[in-house]
C-alpha cells in the first residue's frame, strides 16, 4: 500500500524517508525544498539531491495554540516544531515523541501521522530522539 | 546654524490612538493628517508631495478625496512591517530628486483580530507548509530567541523584564493601546503561546495611524521652533545566513541580519556610532525581539541584556530609554503606522513634548528601528540641532 504525504515533492524516497533538497554546483550551497535557482549566489546551475537524514535540534518551540486554517489536523494537541542541522542546511520540521527539548539534541527523520481525509491517513516529515 | 538646502526636517507629527476602532481606516489616516498638518499651522493645500502606507485594502493615494484634490503626487507604499519608514525614505527621496520644500507622510492600518493569517502561495510556499502547522508567526518569534538565548547565555527571564518595561511605559503614555502594569513574575507566569514566549510577551495587530510632515532647508526653521533633522533612513533586505520568518531552511555558518546592515547604514549616513543614542525605538513585535535588537543594532552588546535590564538602562532616567511610548507590546501593531508612531515618539521627546513620560534632559539624537517579513529593516537616525541665529 502507497503511504500519502502532504506533498510528495518534499521527497527523494519514502521509504527509507528521505527529503529533497537542492545542491546549487556553483556555490555548493543546499536549499529545502528543491528549488531551481540559488537563493546564495544566483546561479541557476543546481541540483536535487537527497538531504541527510540525521541531525541536531538547532532551535525549537512547542506550539501550544491550533493555528487558523489552512492548518489541518483530526484534533489539536500541542505539538513542537524546531529547525534541524543537517550540516549543508538546517530544515524547519516537526520534532516528534515529546513537548521539551534541548538545543544539540540528536534526531533523525521519520514519516508521521498529520492529519487523516477521505482517502485515508496524511503523513508528513518530522524528526525524533536517535 | 545654517542648514544645508537638502536637509530634510521633521516640522510636524500627529498619531492616533491605537487599539481596536469601529470607523473606516480612512478615518484613522485622515485624523493623523490633519494632527501634524495642525502641529505646525500648515493647510493640506500647502503639501507638495505626499507618501502614504498601509497593508490592507485601502488605497493610500485615495486620501485626497478627503483632504484636498490639489494635484499633488501621492505615492503609495506597502513594504510589510517596515512600511512606515519606507515612506518617510520615500518622501525624503521625492523632496531631494523633485527640489520640494513640503511634503506629507502618513501610514495606518486597521487590523482583525488576532495573529496574522497569510497564505503559503503569497510567500511563494507549497500549501504543506500552512497545513502542517509552520506558517506561525508567533512559533518563528519563538524559535528567533530561543536560539539566540542560547547562543548569547541569556537567561528566559530577561523576556519578562522586557515585556514589564513596555508596559510600564504604556501606562503614563495617553495614546498606547496596553496601559495595564504587569510585574517580570506576572509576564513569565502567562498561558505559554510558543515557548518561551507567554501570552504577555507577545504585540497583537490592532489599529492606529501616524503621519509627519517634512520640511526641506531653512524652510523648516520658519514652520517649527525645534524641526528634528532626518539625519540618515536606510532600508535593507536580508543576505545568506539571516533567520526570517516563513523559511523552511535556514543557511548554517554565520548569522546575518538585515538589521544589522540597516543599522550600521544609517549610522554611517549619519556620522554617528549606536554610542551617541539616546533614545531608541526598537521593533518589539514579541519581547525577544526588543532583545534580539537591541544587540543587531549595536545598541549594546550580544549578552549583555538581561544585566542592563535589571539595571534599568532602557528606563526613563537610565543610560538609553527604549520605547519609552510602550513599543508594539504595548501598542500593538497597525503595520503601516507603526514605523512612523516610532519618529513621532522620537520627535517628540527630542522635543522635550513627549505625550507619555520625558526622557530628562535634552536628548539631542535619536534612532528607529524596524524589521518584519520578508527579511527587511529600516532605520532612521534624528537629530535634534541648535536653533537658527
Amino acid at each position: 500500500m502507497s503511504i500519502e504525504v502532504v506533498d510528495a515533492t518534499l521527497f527523494t524516497s519514502l521509504d527509507p524517508v528521505t527529503l529533497a533538497g537542492s545542491a546549487c554546483r556553483a556555490c555548493g550551497s543546499h536549499v529545502f525544498p528543491a528549488i531551481e535557482s540559488c537563493p546564495t549566489c544566483s546561479s541557476v546551475d543546481v541540483e536535487r539531491v537527497a538531504l541527510p537524514t540525521e541531525g541536531t535540534v538547532w532551535s525549537w518551540t512547542t506550539q501550544h495554540f491550533a493555528p487558523k486554517p489552512p492548518f489541518k489536523t483530526d484534533e489539536f494537541i500541542p505539538f513542537s516544531i524546531g529547525y534541524i542541522d543537517l550540516g549543508p542546511v538546517i530544515v524547519q520540521g516537526w520534532l516528534v515523541g515529546k513537548n521539551e527539548w534541548v538545543i544539540g539534541e540528536p534526531v533523525h527523520l521519520v514519516l508521521t501521522h498529520a492529519w487523516t481525509q477521505d482517502s485515508g491517513a496524511v503523513c508528513t516529515f518530522g524528526f525524533e530522539v536517535v | 546654524m545654517s542648514p544645508n538646502k537638502n536637509d530634510i526636517y521633521i516640522v510636524g507629527a500627529a498619531r492616533t490612538q491605537f487599539g481596536r476602532f469601529d470607523g473606516e481606516d480612512n478615518d484613522l489616516a485622515e485624523e493623523a493628517v490633519r494632527g501634524a498638518l495642525a502641529d505646525c499651522d500648515l493647510s493640506w493645500t500647502d503639501i507638495a508631495f505626499a507618501v502614504g502606507g498601509t497593508n490592507g485594502e485601502t488605497k493610500p493615494d485615495n486620501l485626497v478625496s478627503r483632504l484636498g484634490l490639489t494635484g499633488l503626487p501621492f505615492v503609495t507604499v506597502k513594504n510589510g512591517c517596515a512600511t512606515g519608514a519606507v515612506a518617510l525614505m520615500t518622501a525624503r527621496n521625492g523632496m531631494v530628486a523633485e527640489n520640494l520644500d513640503l511634503a506629507c507622510v502618513v501610514g495606518y492600518d486597521n487590523h482583525a483580530r488576532g495573529a496574522f493569517n497569510v497564505s503559503p502561495a503569497r510567500y511563494g510556499l507549497g500549501d504543506w507548509y500552512g497545513a502542517t502547522g509552520m506558517m506561525v508567526t508567533t512559533s518563528y518569534f519563538a524559535l528567533k530567541i530561543q536560539r539566540y538565548l542560547y547562543e548569547h547565555g541569556i537567561d528566559e527571564r530577561t523576556l519578562g523584564y522586557a515585556s514589564a518595561k513596555a508596559f510600564a511605559y504604556a501606562k503614563d503614555h495617553p495614546y498606547a493601546w496596553r496601559r495595564k502594569p504587569v510585574s517580570v513574575d506576572e509576564t513569565l507566569d502567562a498561558d505559554m503561546i510558543n515557548d518561551p514566549l507567554t501570552r504577555l510577551m507577545f504585540c497583537s495587530p490592532d489599529a492606529g495611524a501616524a503621519a509627519l510632515i517634512l520640511a526641506r532647508g531653512s524652510r523648516a526653521f520658519d514652520l517649527c521652533d525645534t524641526p528634528i533633522r532626518l539625519a540618515s533612513v536606510a532600508l535593507r533586505g536580508r543576505r545568506p545566513g539571516s533567520f526570517e520568518v516563513f523559511s523552511p531552511w535556514l543557511s548554517p555558518g554565520d548569522r546575518t541580519s538585515p538589521s544589522i546592515d540597516a543599522a550600521k547604514a544609517a549610522f554611517d549616513a549619519a556620522v554617528i556610532t549606536p554610542a551617541d543614542v539616546q533614545v531608541a525605538q526598537l521593533q518589539d513585535t514579541d519581547s525577544g525581539a526588543e532583545v534580539i535588537h537591541l544587540g543587531e543594532t549595536g545598541l549594546i552588546t550580544h549578552g549583555d541584556q538581561e544585566a542592563a535590564y535589571r539595571n534599568g538602562d532602557f528606563e526613563i532616567d537610565g543610560r538609553l530609554p527604549v520605547n519609552t511610548d510602550g513599543g508594539l507590546l504595548a501598542n500593538g501593531e497597525p503595520v503601516g503606522a507603526s514605523g512612523l508612531r516610532q519618529v513621532h515618539e522620537i520627535v517628540r521627546q527630542l522635543q522635550g513634548r513627549a505625550d507619555g513620560k520625558q526622557v530628562p534632559g535634552t536628548p539631542r539624537i535619536g534612532f528607529t528601528h524596524v524589521y518584519g517579513a520578508p527579511g527587511i529593516s529600516a532605520c532612521t537616525v534624528l537629530i535634534k540641532e541648535g536653533a537658527q541665529p
